[in-house]
């Protein structure tokens, strides 16, 4: 199963697509995504359904999460309830650690997402404080990579050990499955998805 | 450069309305914006049209008289444009006059590739002659600053 891991809806504050045009646009290009996850910024998306879209388009649409923390953004995978109440999500600054250790505690899997990337990229943050321990995978493959962000993050990955997995970091229609992650079985909800990623033996894509 | 305390200034300004503003909306400046647009609908573009009126982001154009409130701290270096969002209500007609009332909805930091910013959200609510709302208008400004806290 492919999964697109790593994109952002109208209810991010910069986020300006619809989830069903992001399903049309996958269908009309015949993109090869089973489905995609919304990792909205700073927020766990509580209220949305979108049942009725994955039926309608044959796709696997789940929820995740974005957060910013002292080492850059973090992906959250499989969120709980539970999780939400241990971190604030709204804060820029969550101490990495303390993210790792709450996702761990509630199932969930903590993925530092495009650690190339100046500032809000784990790497930088890497060289100048060390490294956190807890970390296992990054988010090698970023579609919004510029230069060569994308060779510092499998750098890092090569060097510490670090599965990767990809994601198009999607803000606008035509951008979703630029990257993506293919697991080696069928993902069927979000804490199934936190499970495959602690499983491992996933590959990360990239069509850019 | 000082920290910026952005839980406080959010708790100190979310809500607070700043400005009335009266916007003429005119109809060669509703058929140029159309056509800027690259509209094909009838109802923007031909005004014998029954339905003719403004298209839907039209109000985008419209800036208040007052961007920030009185007294609202200077943040940083300045401020820049961040885009428009807007929530049509009721159809915009030409050769009406507009009426917005502007607050802050919204104040939040997030950090980017530049660093930490702190986005303010600047929301004008218009409506029309008859007091019908026509259009929301999300306004996001970038407040760059050096430290938030």
């Amino acid at each position: 199963m492919i999964l697109d891991l790593h994109n952002h809806s109208v209810r991010s504050d910069d986020g300006r697509a619809k989830v069903e045009n992001y399903c049309q646009w996958i269908r009309k290009r015949q993109l090869p995504l089973d489905g995609f996850v919304l990792t909205e910024h700073r927020q766990f998306d509580t209220e949305s359904d979108y049942r009725p879209l994955e039926q309608r388009y044959g796709l696997r649409i789940l929820k995740g999460s974005e957060v910013e923390t002292d080492y850059g953004h973090v992906l959250l995978f499989g969120v709980t309830p539970e999780l939400t109440r241990a971190l604030d999500f709204g804060r820029v600054d969550l101490p990495l650690a303390q993210v790792l250790e709450q996702a761990t505690r509630c199932g969930a899997v903590a993925v530092p997402c495009h650690p190339g990337r100046s500032t809000v990229g784990m790497c930088a943050h890497v060289r100048e404080r060390g490294s956190v321990p807890g970390v296992a995978i990054v988010e090698t493959h970023n579609g919004g990579s510029r230069g060569n962000e994308t060779q510092r993050a499998l750098a890092l990955a090569q060097e510490l050990g670090y599965a990767g997995v990809g994601g198009s970091d999607a803000h606008i229609v035509s951008h979703i499955g630029r990257c993506a992650t293919r697991f080696p079985r069928p993902i069927q909800d979000e804490a199934d998805l936190a499970q495959a990623l602690m499983e491992g033996g996933f590959e990360a894509l990239s069509w850019i | 450069m000082d920290l910026v305390d952005v839980a406080a200034l959010k708790a100190q300004w979310t809500g607070f309305s700043f400005d009335r503003s009266e916007f003429e909306v005119r109809q060669e400046d509703t058929l140029a914006f159309a056509r800027a647009c690259g509209e094909q609908d009838p109802r923007f573009l031909e005004p014998a049209h029954p339905e003719f009126q403004a298209p839907p982001t039209f109000p985008a154009r419209f800036v208040s008289r007052q961007v920030l409130p009185k007294g609202f701290p200077r943040i940083g270096r300045g401020m820049f444009d961040a885009g428009k969002c807007v929530f049509p209500k009721a159809p915009i007609r030409p050769g009406e006059t507009l009426v917005a009332h502007s607050r802050i909805e919204d104040l939040y930091e997030k950090t980017g590739r530049s660093g930490p910013m702190i986005f303010l959200v600047h929301r004008m609510e218009f409506e029309n002659p008859r007091q019908q709302p026509v259009s929301v208008v999300d306004w996001r400004l970038v407040l760059t600053a050096g430290a938030v806290r």
